[in-house]
């Protein structure tokens, strides 16, 4: 009894290794295939399509392992990618102020979604939905249903597809781009926060048995609550992401990344019925979902059939979670 | 008197939307003592205990905590004055280190107060785990634990408030005889401490050993109070359902005469089962005795089809069945009344007539698609009065029911089934001890008009009193069979922990 | 356990296996160097009239024996998608690129890296906002949709209350449509009135849903303007479930099955087509021809017709309309 609950938490590791080591076959399958994958150039560009869907999972990858879902995270990052527009395409305010007002809209969401949730006892699945429809209604409304351009603003594209980190002479072409930098840093920093601070502490415990939490005397609720609105919060960073390397806010983009950014929290292990997953898996997930959707693009296999596939991975990688937890 | 009083709670009331609760419960604590609760499920001994607790608010009524009246609203607030509960059902989050258990809500912080100081808590973790002597990794997983440690953990967890009350809600339920010496000796200890306890518990045994007063409540009121060596069982039970026992005589027949109905052979599951085999007779009970985990369910359960087996014969009155899934099982004649029969055996959100109907539905339908409504009324009509099922109308959801009149839904929706062989996985448990007998007459009618039962029970007196013969297992064997007249506890007890040599 | 590690296993090789798979069943071997490959990408995919400008891009193809592949993002939404498309079609080093944007100016860096790269880049469809594309293959859809404000005007008698369902009030296709129906229709039928302009994402129940609260609201509605295939029939569906057949003109855009048949049966009036499969045609012809070192016209139009009842099967007609 003793060993197969410990053979059951240690298949936890295992599962990030196996994650990786599929991401690392798919490369290699895909570098033999084509000798088109395996150039710099591609490698850069994946690491950028990454970078959005990344930190969407990320995001989610908090409340998920509350035991919650958050629907709302594609519209919204629409949302706040709209209002750094408006902070910074309409009202001319300096572009840290725009980014501000995107993270700021993002929390301010998320509060919403958390007060919905822990307060109001609105199951996570409805209260984050409606979100996101008022949010994809709001960025319209907004924006005038028009893209809000950020051209006049040369900085703001550099934001995503500047470069501060230029290896180039040591390797040619290694110029990462800083979306994949903020990407990675919003990765180390949710890590640091989920494993190291009270506010990891508590989401993992919610996740695990939100009741035990209560009984030990938390304030659940003002805890859930902080942990939406951090999701917001990181939402808002994908949003000035989105923003800055589109250079533009499109307010009818956004609905649909809820779902990749589900798939590849998932896919990197994170437990949809709560209490287990990590911040490096989600990103693994990342990467398997962007490197397979690249690949199979380099390899010209028709567009219908890269959807087949990505579809036959996600319900692989639930079925393995679902084994994992079965005695 | 009073001024040695720990906590002295008077004239408590407590009133949940439908039900009064508490009516006017009185309970005190000494310090270093050891006060037994006991009562009927219902008679509102949790709902006390959760009142002091913080996690219900009284609705009126005195708690007072050293002479001084105190109003708690939530379980911080109890904490902080020393009063810890540990629930029966373990408030632990499994994905958690046992250190990240004991402090969760109070997290010792390192760097600029933003940042969690892990060592400190390990190592606060490992010293209240020192002083209990309980052998536990703060490091490790709770979900890897056994519930006996979990069980140590909570304690630590309790005692790390600084606790001068602890309450214990039903502390051994899931736990083996080892680890209740353990417990007992952890209890002990903090006796000896000053640590005033409050044991709820039904196991008049463990009460005589371990307690030294009992306070019997019924209906959410105070009975009375008795120093726990001068109490007998008799005098708890009459106390706790209000009325004397009728008393029990065991009827020791044999029946190697009548003819087998189950047979099972060389079955086998992993490590959960290993070369079971036994034999069941018309009108027999088959008592299944062992320890918690001993593989008594699983054998159920495999036979039932609920579980794959890796080999195994089963046959039904001499034929060989093959039951891959539990319809398999049914259509052979077979019943299963699981030990959660919330979670598997009912449909709490629908009625009396439903349930009773639910596994025969396709007796009860005109065309294949519509139902009948008068037979299914005529039917459950027969068994509400024939299991004298208590409840105000057919139409009465499940979950209004009382656990006694609950379990007697699950026996219909068998009888119904035509099921000749009944397996009865701890069927009074959760049951009041009035409606215990009940179920127990039930069982024992059921033999005697030729159904063939397996009655599996981790509670040895239930076992002893309604089986012909008794099958003992351990880790998954069957280590040993005793006829209802060599049978006694000494002797099962010893065939279930009869380890075998090779772990 | 057993079945545990087997299925960890298996993701592992199911992934390889998917993976082999599919390359398998992949058309083309874009890797050799000899054979001329274009890639197209598009601003969607599983709509009717994008398989059609793809059905025209391969019969070029054919013709010109060069390989392509056609690519488009789900929905008209998802610009970051279609960057994505565009930079992983780019480090195939293709010969030659085709190209709608969804938006030009996300578009721009790679379009400056296939400019620098030295691949002609040819504007399809809406077209890039930019002067790296050497030419554009498109509808000129004011003009269009002008054709369909007159056709309107003409059915009404001039005169009468008209709405629009536009598909879009973002993209050029949309604005250009809305703009173009609405210019004509005011100066050359001042006595037709324009009640209101919806917007339904080009998606048939929401357009559905819009042409109902339009008929509601405006209860002497004369005739509806759909502009793309999704408006269209979202106005046939409406004006069905309201029971208002016949008692109001629609006049389409595109084509597709569900449109040929509501003309078919008089439930709408006619529509204006592109010419999807021209498109297709005319880009991978213009690329071919730019390889080739040839000089290439600003844009290449590749018409409109309306068409109804009468003219529907006719084959210059049939050979533009898609099911």
């Amino acid at each position: 009894m003793n060993t197969v609950i410990k053979n059951l938490f240690s298949a936890k590791a295992r599962q990030k290794v196996l994650a990786f080591a599929s991401l690392v076959l798919m490369i290699v399958i895909f570098a033999v295939l084509s000798p088109n994958f395996f150039q710099m150039d591609n490698l850069i560009s994946i690491m950028l399509s990454t970078a959005v869907t990344g930190v969407l999972g990320i995001a989610v990858t908090f409340v998920i392992i509350t035991g919650g879902i958050d629907l709302a995270i594609g519209t919204l990052m629409t949302l706040t990618a709209v209002m750094a527009g408006v902070f910074i395409g309409y009202w001319n305010l300096p572009i840290w102020l725009g980014v501000l007002a995107a993270m700021a809209t993002g929390a301010v969401a998320g509060t919403i979604s958390g007060v919905l949730v822990a307060k109001l006892k609105l199951p996570p699945f409805i209260a984050t939905m409606g979100i996101m429809m008022i949010a994809k209604g709001l960025s319209l409304v907004i924006s005038g249903a028009k893209p809000i351009y950020f051209t006049k603003y040369e900085g703001y594209n550099s934001i995503s597809n500047g470069s501060f980190i230029d290896f180039s002479f040591l390797v040619p072409g290694l110029i990462i781009p800083n979306a994949v930098v903020i990407f990675f840093g919003v990765g180390i920093v949710s890590s640091i926060i989920l494993n190291k601070t009270v506010l990891g502490r508590y989401t993992f415990g919610l996740g695990s048995n939100e009741e035990a939490v209560r009984l030990s005397g938390v304030n659940v609720d003002r805890w859930k609550v902080a942990i939406y609105a951090l999701a917001g919060a990181i939402v808002g960073i994908a949003g000035i992401l989105i923003s800055s390397r589109l250079n533009s806010a499109q307010p009818a983009l956004g609905q649909g990344y809820e779902l990749d950014a589900i798939a590849a929290a998932v896919i990197g292990g994170v437990s949809l019925s709560g209490g287990e997953g990590t911040i490096l898996g989600t990103i693994i997930g990342a990467f398997i979902m962007s490197v397979l959707i690249n690949g199979l693009r380099i390899l010209s296999v028709p567009q219908e059939w890269q959807t087949v596939v990505s579809g036959l991975i996600v319900i692989f990688a639930v079925y393995m979670d679902i084994l994992r937890r079965r005695k | 008197m009073p001024e040695s009083l720990l906590v002295r709670i008077e004239d408590l009331h407590k009133s949940f939307p439908g039900v009064h609760a508490l009516k006017g419960a009185r309970f005190d604590l000494r310090p270093g003592e050891v006060h037994a609760l006991m009562g009927e499920n219902g008679a509102g001994k949790s709902t006390l205990m959760k009142v002091l607790a913080g996690i219900y608010t009284r609705d009126s009524g005195t708690v007072l905590l050293d002479g001084q009246p105190i109003d708690i609203h939530t379980p911080h607030q109890a904490q902080k004055l020393g009063i810890g509960i540990i629930h029966q059902e373990l408030n632990l989050m499994n994905h958690l280190t046992a250190a990240q258990n004991v402090f969760i809500g109070r997290e010792p912080k390192g760097l600029m107060g933003l940042f969690l100081d892990e060592k400190k808590l390990n190592d606060d973790t490992a010293k209240l785990l020192a002083m209990l002597k309980v052998d536990v990794d703060p490091k490790t997983l709770i979900g890897g634990l056994t519930v006996a440690k979990q069980q140590m953990v909570e304690i630590a967890k309790a005692l790390s408030f600084e606790s001068r009350v602890l309450i214990m809600d039903e502390p051994t339920a899931a736990l083996n005889d080892a680890e209740i010496d353990e417990l007992f000796r952890i209890i002990r200890e903090l006796k000896a401490k000053g640590v005033g306890i409050v044991y709820i518990s039904h196991k008049m045994d463990e009460l005589k050993r371990i307690s030294d007063r009992v306070t019997v409540m019924r209906d959410g009121e105070y009975v009375g109070t008795l120093n726990t060596q001068e109490a007998t069982m008799e005098q708890v039970i009459s106390m706790m359902v209000g009325r004397p026992l009728q008393n029990y005589v065991r009827k020791d027949q044999n029946m190697d005469a009548n003819p087998v109905a189950l047979e099972v052979k060389g079955l086998n599951r992993g490590r959960a089962l290993r070369d079971i085999n036994f034999k069941l007779r018309q009108g027999e009970i088959l008592g299944f005795a062992g320890l918690m985990g001993a593989g008594r369910t699983e054998v159920a359960r495999a036979v039932f089809g609920a579980d794959p087996v890796d080999s195994g014969e089963i046959l039904v009155k001499g034929k060989k069945v093959t039951v891959k899934i539990p319809r398999d099982a049914v259509q052979a004649g077979i019943g299963y009344l699981s030990e959660d029969r919330k979670r598997y055996g009912l449909a709490l959100g629908m009625d009396v007539q439903a349930n009773t109907v639910m596994a025969t539905i396709g007796r009860f339908l005109h065309l294949g698609t519509f139902l009948k409504k008068k037979p299914m009324a005529d039917v459950a009509e027969k068994y509400i009065n024939t299991l004298s099922i208590k409840t105000p109308s057919q139409e009465q959801l499940l979950k209004f029911l009382s656990g006694g009149n609950q379990q007697k839904v699950v026996i219909a929706k068998w009888l119904l089934r035509d099921c000749d062989i009944l397996f009865f996985d701890e069927p009074t448990r959760g049951i009041d001890v009035g409606a215990k007998f009940e179920i127990y007459k039930l069982i024992q009618d059921l033999a005697t008009q030729g159904k063939a039962i397996v009655m599996i029970s981790s509670e040895l007196p239930e076992v002893l009193r309604l089986s012909h013969r008794i099958v003992v297992m351990c880790e998954g064997r069957i280590t040993g069979e005793l006829s209802a007249a060599e049978a006694t506890q000494e002797r099962i007890m010893h065939l279930a922990t009869l380890r075998s040599a090779a772990m | 356990m057993i079945l545990k590690k087997f299925a960890a296993r298996g993701l592992v090789v199911l992934t390889a296996l998917a993976v082999l798979a599919m390359t398998g069943c992949a058309p083309a071997k874009p890797a050799e160097p000899t054979k001329v490959y274009i890639p197209l990408i598009s601003k969607g995919f599983q709509h009717q009239f994008w398989q059609a400008v793809k059905v025209g891009a391969e019969k070029a193809a054919a013709e010109f024996s060069v390989e392509i592949t056609f690519e488009g993002p789900e929905n008209e939404t998802m610009v970051d998608k279609q960057i994505d498309m565009l930079s992983a079609a780019l480090a195939k080093k293709p010969s030659a690129l085709g190209f709608a944007a969804l938006d030009s100016q996300a578009a721009i860096p790679l379009l400056k890296k296939a400019q620098e790269a030295k691949i002609p880049v040819i504007a399809f469809d809406s077209g890039v906002d930019s002067d790296i594309p050497v030419t554009t293959a498109s509808t000129d859809n004011a003009v269009a949709a002008a054709g369909a404000a007159d056709a309107m005007g003409k059915l009404l008698g001039g005169k009468g209350e008209v709405a629009l369902v536009v598909h879009d009030q973002t993209s050029a296709s949309g604005t250009l449509r809305r703009d173009g129906f609405v210019n004509q229709m005011t100066s050359a039928f001042p006595d037709i009135k324009i009640v209101d302009i919806q917007y339904g994402g080009g998606d048939h129940l929401k357009s559905t849903e819009i042409t109902k609260a339009l008929l509601q609201a405006h209860p002497k509605l004369a005739g509806i303007f759909g502009s793309n295939e999704g408006g269209a029939i979202g106005i046939v569906n409406g004006v069905k479930e309201a029971g208002k057949e016949g008692k109001v003109v629609i006049i389409g855009f595109d084509s597709g099955k569900a449109q040929t048949d509501a003309i078919r049966s008089g439930l709408m009036s006619g529509a204006i087509t592109q010419n999807p499969v021209g498109i297709g045609y005319e880009t991978v012809k213009a690329a071919v021809a730019a390889l080739k070192g040839e000089t290439l016209p600003k844009t290449i139009d590749t018409g409109f017709y309306y068409y109804d009842k009468t003219n529907i099967d006719n084959p210059e007609i049939a050979a533009v309309l898609y099911e």
